[in-house]
């Protein structure tokens, strides 16, 4: 007995204790973004935040028309299960602490949330619906946002080395009064109990013939689970490279994609999924500009669509306010395009490369250019040509 | 034996979040000299791997660090 409880110990300090390493997680993401377009729809978080902006606005009165329950929207549901994931997790980690900030870190949460808000509006989707889904489904609108958000990211490290020079922002004082290490402890058991209630609710969904639903909460989950125990951070894939010229999430990322492109071409070369589901109308004003955009927003909140979920599940103030903020500017400039039929058309058209290249060329083409990138900014790794001094 | 450190200079980045601990700790060598020891305070949990990457990429010697409740102290040795 006492070595199975050795053995259990072990496992679960190596699942939660020890941070998962950012290649591991992202295979796991790529094979979980195939399988949750397998079970029902793709991935996709900045949706989801916009449906509670949607609810929140309905609720105050502002908008008219009432929005779909977040509680039966796939998109929000997705969402929630990231969060509730991220949540648990922190858990069962012992890393859930409410986590203050200076009040100029605290701005640039509103402020950098706000900007990824309408940059995902204008995208048709965060870093997730608008890049890394819309790029594994062979839309050309996901190529244009990369390109975009590279660009933003550029001018954001650009702003926050300027923000250094002349307003550094100060520290807080930790105010030592009240003694954690209790809540700490108890943190596993009430992360289990967080996880227990998510099956029940997947019960519940699954009971009432809404099984789907209650699947992408799970689906929702494990993401979240996999961001927070890695730490997994898709603002680095566009930052690192000009920050510090670290190229491994380039290749981390490169190889999730790799994962996340072919299992989607599967679905759709087969027919097993419809060719146009996540072919973004986003080609390429919508995608290019609003990549700028929500670049420049996510390297200035320190976290994009979903790596500002699961930090403000971890309790991070800053974040949190990112993430509120997020959802009611997303909602308001979706509403705002959507109101003008010339300006949504200005967003761009769905492109679907294999309609022009064929299945195949587009598979060489968006693998090659993967290959590529990692090349170039794992010279750059060695170089440091493209990385900004501070 | 990162009880025995004494830093020349302290860096609190306490309630920062990524990436302006490893911002400013960045900005912070630039003033130091070789050989002198930087003690970086975070409360950020992601820190716990930036820094030390950060000194691995940038040749300079990470001398430890210590958990303080929720803060971890960091030690740089400057190249």
């Amino acid at each position: 007995m006492k070595i199975f409880k050795e053995i259990i110990a072990n496992w679960y300090s190596k699942v939660f204790y020890v941070n998962w390493s950012i290649g591991t997680a992202g295979v796991l993401i790529g094979i979980t973004s195939v399988l949750v377009f397998a079970w029902e729809r793709p991935w996709g978080v900045a949706g989801g935040l916009k449906d509670l902006g949607d609810t929140f606005f309905y609720m105050i009165g502002i908008y008219a028309n009432k929005p779909n329950s977040p509680f039966f929207s796939t998109s929000s549901i997705l969402t929630i299960g990231l969060f509730w994931g991220a949540f648990a997790s922190a858990l069962m980690s012992k890393q859930f602490i409410l986590r203050k900030a200076p009040t100029v870190e605290i701005v640039k949460g509103i402020i950098g949330g706000s900007i990824m808000g309408t940059g995902a509006a204008m995208a048709k989707g965060c870093n997730i619906g608008g890049f890394y889904v819309a790029m594994s489904a062979m839309s050309l609108g996901g190529l244009c946002m990369m390109v975009g958000l590279f660009v933003g990211a550029y001018i954001g490290i650009r702003y926050l080395y300027w923000e250094l020079e002349h307003y550094p922002s100060s520290h807080i004082q930790k105010s030592r009064k009240k003694n954690k290490t209790r809540f700490l402890k108890i943190q596993p058991y009430l992360g289990t109990i967080v996880l227990i209630l998510a099956f029940i609710t997947m019960i519940i969904y699954s009971q009432n013939a809404y099984t789907k639903l209650g699947g992408l909460l799970l689906f929702g989950i494990a993401f979240g689970i996999i961001m927070h125990r890695s730490r997994f951070c898709f603002v680095r894939f566009f930052r690192d490279p000009f920050m510090s010229g670290e190229a491994d999430m380039i290749r981390t990322v490169s190889i999730s994609l790799m994962i996340s492109i072919i299992g989607f071409a599967i679905l759709k070369w087969t027919g097993l999924r419809d060719e146009m589901v996540y072919v973004t109308k986003s080609f390429w004003i919508g995608g290019f500009i609003g990549g700028i955009v929500f670049g420049f927003g996510m390297v200035i909140s320190g976290g994009c669509g979903s790596g500002s979920i699961w930090r403000a599940a971890e309790g991070h103030l800053k974040l949190i306010f990112c993430v509120i903020f997020f959802a009611l500017t997303t909602s308001l400039v979706n509403k705002i395009i959507k109101a003008s039929p010339e300006l949504n058309q200005l967003m761009g058209y769905r492109v679907f490369l294999p309609d022009y290249l064929t299945y195949g060329w587009s598979l060489i083409l968006l693998i090659g250019l993967l290959c590529f990138l990692s090349l170039i900014f794992t010279w750059n790794e060695r170089t440091e040509k493209f990385t900004i001094d501070i | 034996m990162s009880d025995s450190i004494q830093p020349d200079k302290t860096l609190d980045c306490t309630g920062l979040t990524c990436p302006m601990p490893l911002l400013k700790t960045k900005k912070m060598i630039k003033t130091m000299e070789s050989g002198q020891v930087l003690e970086i305070i975070s409360s950020d949990p992601g820190s716990k791997n930036d820094i030390p990457t950060f000194a691995e990429r940038s040749g300079h010697e990470f001398i430890g660090e210590k958990d303080m409740s929720d803060l971890t102290h960091f030690y740089l040795k400057i190249k």
